[in-house]
């Protein structure tokens, strides 16, 4: 097993205000990485730098052995991601709307029918994506992620919003998605989420990361040997439970 | 180039799928129907001369299809970003030079359906003077530039400001700043602020290379260089100016901070 997703030093910085400081991180392949923070803490902003999509101002991104930005299309190629703004084309089917980014990415179209069954909206695929529920556009959110076979998966908050039965559908989607060797990076606020799917947590706080390890080194760092992941993350975010 | 294609192909689905498109070419057709039923009924109107008459449909032509350009393209980048969507279409390997480039082109076939819907008038007013070939060739070539140098200004523009709402009031001021001075006479230039600006005004530059080839009959290309080159001056500086916000916006990353 290899470090696929690598920073080294990864800082952002706004005018004069520093938002992520110095942030190194390693994650290695197969591995369900969860990325945990209060809001505002730089969670989207860490994803969007490692997506490619924003630039760091210092430090370096590296995406299965592809360096950011210089080799940003190689790096896009190993990763699908499913970012926190969500906009859709409204006036496409979600059929058009894969074939559309299929196209983009060079992917085969039988590979759309194929995710539109395995996200559970093969029944809906000429319906207009106008007409779709929060739960049915995240889970075509994440058919388009993946419709580039990713070795990386990157997912900001893909559950907010769904209803129990919706989390649960799209949970056992990542875990199989796992099971099947993609690495998976998921922002999430929901720590029930994050403890029961993710191998590795790690805790930013006011864009600095300030812890990093499996839930039971999580427990020996913030003295909370036993603890749930919500009273070690307030604790170490500075929260009530101390 | 195939992303581009399909970032294009998309564009066009969606001016075919949505009333908006269809709407602008009804407006336009409507417009063009109201000006040429003025030129042939309005008492002094009617009484201008024929070249003078095409010279005026022209105007009509390339000020309506500047107009739809500039609106239509002020909402077509920004408009992305202001959804959302863009950050989704800038995940896959698409560069944003290729997806800028995939939208030109479907700015670029916006005017060229404009010019469509103006052939029917541009041959009925030039029936029997004939200068009917000149007329559309020119009115092609004409547009064409005025229109790439426009669209690559509106980009630039909703680069930068990610905004509909931004990119649209500034870019119809500017429209309009370039095209009030080519409504007034030339006695009205006078003084060499105001003649430099007009020498260097891409409207004005249109509308007088099509008096000069329709009205007083010079045809050929080099006979009208000291219009074009202003014109072709225009479209390589707001064409560096879009590629200069491009790599602006690449350097800084897709998105902004929120």
């Amino acid at each position: 097993m290899h470090d696929i997703i690598v920073t080294t030093g990864l800082s952002k910085a706004y005018d004069q205000k520093q938002v992520i400081h110095s942030l190194n991180l390693r994650v290695e392949e197969g591995e369900f990485f969860g990325f945990l923070g209060p809001n505002g803490a730089g969670k989207t902003t860490t994803i969007r730098m490692l997506t490619g999509i924003l630039a760091p101002t210092g430090g370096t991104v590296t995406i299965d052995g592809h360096r950011l930005p210089d080799e940003r299309e190689e790096a896009v190629r190993s990763l699908g991601a499913v970012p926190e703004s969500r906009g859709f084309y409204e006036w496409m089917t979600a059929e058009e709307y894969l074939a559309f980014f299929a196209e983009l990415y060079g992917a085969e179209r039988m590979r759309i029918d194929e995710l539109l069954a395995a996200t559970g909206l093969a029944d809906r695929k000429h319906a207009l994506i106008s007409t779709f529920s929060f739960g049915m556009r995240q889970r075509l959110g994440i058919a388009r992620a993946l419709l580039n076979r990713p070795r990386i998966l990157f997912l900001d908050e893909p559950t907010i919003g769904l209803d129990p039965q919706g989390q649960e559908d799209i949970q056992r989607l990542l875990r199989k998605l796992n099971r099947d060797g993609v690495t998976i990076f998921l922002s999430s606020h929901l720590l029930n989420e994050v403890s029961s799917l993710c191998t590795r947590i790690g805790i930013i706080d006011k864009g600095r990361l300030i812890a990093e390890g499996t839930l039971a080194e999580l427990q020996t760092k913030s003295k909370m040997k036993g603890g749930s992941l919500t009273d070690i993350f307030l604790r170490l975010t500075g929260g009530t439970k101390s | 180039m195939t992303r581009a294609t399909t970032i294009w192909k998309k564009e066009l689905r969606r001016e075919l799928c949505t009333w908006k498109s269809s709407l602008w070419l009804v407006i336009a057709s409507l417009l063009l129907s109201f000006t040429s039923y003025l030129l042939l009924t309005n008492k002094e109107l009617s009484l201008l001369d024929q070249t003078e008459l095409m010279w005026l449909l022209s105007k009509v032509i390339i000020g309506i299809a500047l107009l739809v350009v500039t609106i239509e393209a002020s909402g077509m980048i920004a408009g992305e970003f202001e959804s959302g969507t863009a950050e989704s279409v800038l995940l896959t390997p698409i560069s944003l030079w290729g997806f800028v480039k995939g939208k030109f082109l479907s700015v670029l076939t916006l005017w060229a359906m404009l010019f469509v819907v103006s052939l029917p008038y541009i041959i009925v007013a030039a029936a029997g003077s004939g200068e009917t070939l000149a007329f559309l060739a020119y009115a092609a070539l004409l547009g064409t530039l005025v229109v790439i140098g426009f669209t690559a200004f509106v980009f630039a523009l909703a680069l930068f400001f990610r905004s509909s709402k931004n990119t649209l009031t500034t870019s119809l001021v500017v429209l309009l700043a370039l095209a009030a001075p080519a409504l007034f006479s030339g006695t009205l230039k006078s003084g060499p602020v105001l003649q430099t600006m007009s020498t260097i005004n891409p409207i004005e530059n249109v509308f007088a290379a099509l008096d000069y080839i329709l009205v007083d009959a010079k045809f050929s290309l080099l006979s009208n260089i000291q219009y074009l080159v202003p014109l072709l001056i225009f479209c390589v500086v707001t064409l560096l100016f879009l590629g200069y916000a491009v790599r602006t916006v690449s350097r800084q990353g897709v998105v902004q901070h929120e």
